[in-house]
């Protein structure tokens, strides 16, 4: 596995230099650029594994990066950022973008992410319709469809059923309020945010060991949800 | 301006037609006598006739009239045989006589009445005139305070006037600007002790009218005359038609200057946004090198780059909070506030401070369990106030207490609720605590941060309509309770998730 290639894109040389660090513990082949261009061109030359994308360049948006990569790749993008604005990390997601991390980041939580995504991409070909997942003492089959806690039948509705399977299917990635609608609902008429935020909590309730501090059902705030599968 | 129609010509020029037509008639009375011989009734009664209309025109019906009497009587006294006496012989002549006096009054009137009718339509016609050139003039001003000096100019000229000005009100503030012809003053003016009532025929030197739009009263017109100012009914129509005029343009420098503030304000705006970006990146990414760097140093053993580590990690959060701060304060904290839930924030907010509550154990309490509890706020941002009030009650704990947090409804509100076993907060210190950078004075300063956190919760909540308070706990401690409006959650949506 270690002819893994990342790229690393961002304008300022001692943030690559910093990443490159982060990356050397993971066996994989670190290339580099310096604006959206360059970044276009690598992605499409060298087809990495992962992109760890800075979104301050000087010369293309990052989310116009990210929309253009993501139109031919399914490289996993795991994009930095100085600023916090949750409509752009929205706006991130919905281009294409798997990850965000907020600087000053921890170079160990960089490291993990880039190492969950990295095993997300390895897997996904080979995903398939998957067989019964066990997590955190529960048993789901998505596709009978079951779920049983601690060896108890629990009974879903449907569309609880249509939301943990969106969820499940994106595991590890942050997915938007707006994409969850869609996936779920089919269209995004209606109070989105109050359907939304009523089945969260019901299947919270059921399928979380304590659902005031979820495990698995995380909250992004202002941006939406994601299905951790390493709680 | 001058008039030449009857009613309102000067007595002098009155009184020179009325010479110069007795005169007239004089001359024609003499010059009959002549040939008084070779005279008939009639050729004296045209000639009579002829004087009478020419006088009616030219000096009005009063003239008119009294032409007429006088010569009736010369008619009658001179001749009518036999001459130079009242008597008249032939009673046919007393028809002649009387035919005469009847049609040169009834001429006279009618010659009054369609010059006054040509008059009245000469002067119509110039008023709308000059209202349409004001209308085109006004309408043409590159510039709204133009627009408004030509009406004031205008307005001037056609009445004759020594002096008009219009006051015009600020929405901005209370004062008032001043137009004249001469231009519209950019500072504000003293109000004049009192605005008259507006009295066309009152007589005095001045007076002020108000000024309205569609209801509005925009500004006042002050016009001044230093002979008295009496009005004819004709002008006073064309002051209300010119009034309108004003108040449109002082409208229209109204809504310009609206505009041009507008403007500022958001390039302010857009001017800070952009700094606040440009400070967040030139900050954050330098913070960012740095405690990458001392982490990996503090990997090989060297504990002082865990120091560094840590003192980046107190850098960024000033810096986030004096970004916060300065976006609360300039009103740029644009709240995405929607329909959210309770236990969402609650769960959101324990894992945020998973870590940072030192020894303080967390315990969370949702109302009732199976209530939901919907309130009406921005997640994110309601997310940082509850955040920084959990890490506010850590710091003043004990380090044994563990922090409660509770949510419920309370009528229209949706109230979250962070109660701590601290020496809680005195009376007096209770509006201060929420001001930026105060400490409460019974705390060592090393407890850490700047007093900012407070001062931004508070601003977070007040910006969404909420209201942040603090109170003393029974038992010991502070209560620090955020309201949000509540919202009634659709029945519909219940069902549907219970029974889909």
């Amino acid at each position: 596995m270690s002819d893994d290639v990342v790229l690393v894109v961002d304008d300022e040389p001692q943030i690559r230099r910093l990443v490159r660090n982060v990356l050397a513990a993971e066996h994989v082949r670190v290339i580099e650029a310096a604006n959206g261009r360059d970044a276009i061109d690598q992605a499409a030359a060298e087809r990495p594994a992962l992109i760890v994308l800075d979104l301050g360049l000087p010369d293309v948006q990052g989310a116009d990066v990210c929309r253009e990569v993501r139109g031919w790749s399914s490289a996993p993008i795991i994009v930095l950022s100085a600023r916090h604005s949750d409509q752009e990390k929205v706006a991130l997601l919905d281009a294409g973008a798997d990850d965000y991390m907020t600087k000053p980041f921890s170079s160990s939580e960089l490291q993990a992410r880039v190492r969950a995504q990295l095993r997300r991409a390895r897997l996904a070909p080979a995903a398939g319709p998957r067989p019964v997942i066990e997590i955190d003492g529960l048993e789901i089959d998505p596709v009978k469809p079951s779920l049983k806690r601690g060896g108890v039948a629990v009974h879903l509705t449907k569309t609880e059923w249509e939301l943990l399977r969106t969820l499940l299917k994106h595991a590890g990635r942050t997915l938007t309020h707006q994409q969850l609608f869609r996936a779920v609902w089919g269209n995004s008429s209606g109070d989105m945010q109050q359907y939304l935020r009523v089945h969260v909590r019901s299947l919270r309730r059921k399928i979380e060991s304590d659902p005031v501090r979820p495990k698995l059902i995380v909250t992004e705030p202002g941006v939406g949800y994601r299905f951790e599968n390493e709680p | 301006m001058t008039r030449s129609v009857a009613p309102h010509a000067r007595p002098l020029v009155r009184r020179r037609e009325w010479i110069v037509w007795f005169a007239i008639l004089a001359a024609a009375t003499g010059g009959m006598l002549a040939f008084r011989t070779q005279l008939n009734e009639a050729h004296v009664a045209l000639l009579y006739l002829l004087v009478v209309q020419g006088g009616s025109a030219r000096g009005g019906r009063p003239l008119g009239f009294a032409l007429a009497a006088t010569a009736f009587l010369a008619f009658d006294l001179f001749f009518l045989p036999p001459f130079n006496t009242l008597v008249i012989q032939d009673p046919f002549n007393w028809l002649v006589l009387l035919a005469f006096l009847v049609t040169s009054v009834v001429s006279a009137q009618l010659l009054y009445r369609a010059q006054s009718e040509a008059e009245e339509a000469r002067e119509r016609a110039v008023e709308i005139d000059r209202l349409a050139a004001l209308g085109a003039e006004t309408l043409n001003a590159a510039r709204a305070e133009q627009a408004l000096t030509a009406i004031v100019a205008v307005i001037r000229s056609s009445l004759a006037l020594d002096d008009c000005a219009v006051y015009m009100t600020d929405a901005s503030s209370n004062d008032m600007r001043l137009a004249t012809e001469s231009g519209v003053g950019a500072e504000s003016v003293a109000i004049p002790d009192r605005f008259l009532e507006w009295d066309e025929r009152g007589g005095a030197d001045a007076f002020f009218r108000p000024l309205q739009v569609r209801g509005t009263t925009v500004g006042v017109l002050r016009i001044s005359r230093g002979g008295g100012l009496a009005l004819t009914p004709a002008q006073v129509r064309v002051l209300d038609a010119l009034a309108y005029y004003a108040a449109l343009g002082v409208e229209r420098v109204q809504l310009v200057a609206e505009a041009e503030r507008a403007a500022a304000l958001q390039e302010a705006h857009r001017a800070k946004d952009a700094v606040i970006a440009s400070v967040s990146h030139d900050l954050r990414t330098p913070l960012t090198t740095i405690k990458g760097l001392a982490h990996e140093i503090a990997k090989s053993g060297d504990d002082r780059a865990e120091v560094i580590e840590e003192e980046a990690d107190r850098l960024n959060t000033f810096v986030a909070q004096m970004l916060d701060l300065s976006r609360i304060a300039t009103g740029g904290a644009a709240a995405d506030v929607q329909a959210n839930e309770a236990e969402d924030l609650l769960g959101a907010a324990a894992q945020q401070v998973a870590g940072r509550l030192g020894e303080h154990e967390l315990r969370i309490d949702v109302n009732g369990g199976d209530a939901l509890l919907f309130g009406r706020f921005d997640f994110a941002q309601m997310l940082r106030a509850l955040v920084n009030l959990l890490e506010n009650a850590a710091k003043y704990s004990p380090a044994s207490a563990p922090i409660d947090l509770a949510a419920y409804r309370d009528g229209a509100w949706l109230v979250f609720e962070v109660a701590d076993r601290g020496p809680g907060v005195p009376e007096s210190e209770r509006g201060r605590i929420f001001e930026p950078f105060y400490r409460r004075g019974d705390r060592a300063p090393d407890v850490g941060g700047v007093g900012l956190g407070l001062a931004i919760a508070r601003g977070i909540v007040n910006a969404q309509g909420g209201d942040l308070t603090v109170s003393i706990r029974s038992g010991g401690g502070s209560v620090f309770r955020i309201c949000v409006p509540a919202i009634a959650v659709d029945d519909l949506i219940n069902e549907r998730g219970a029974t889909a």
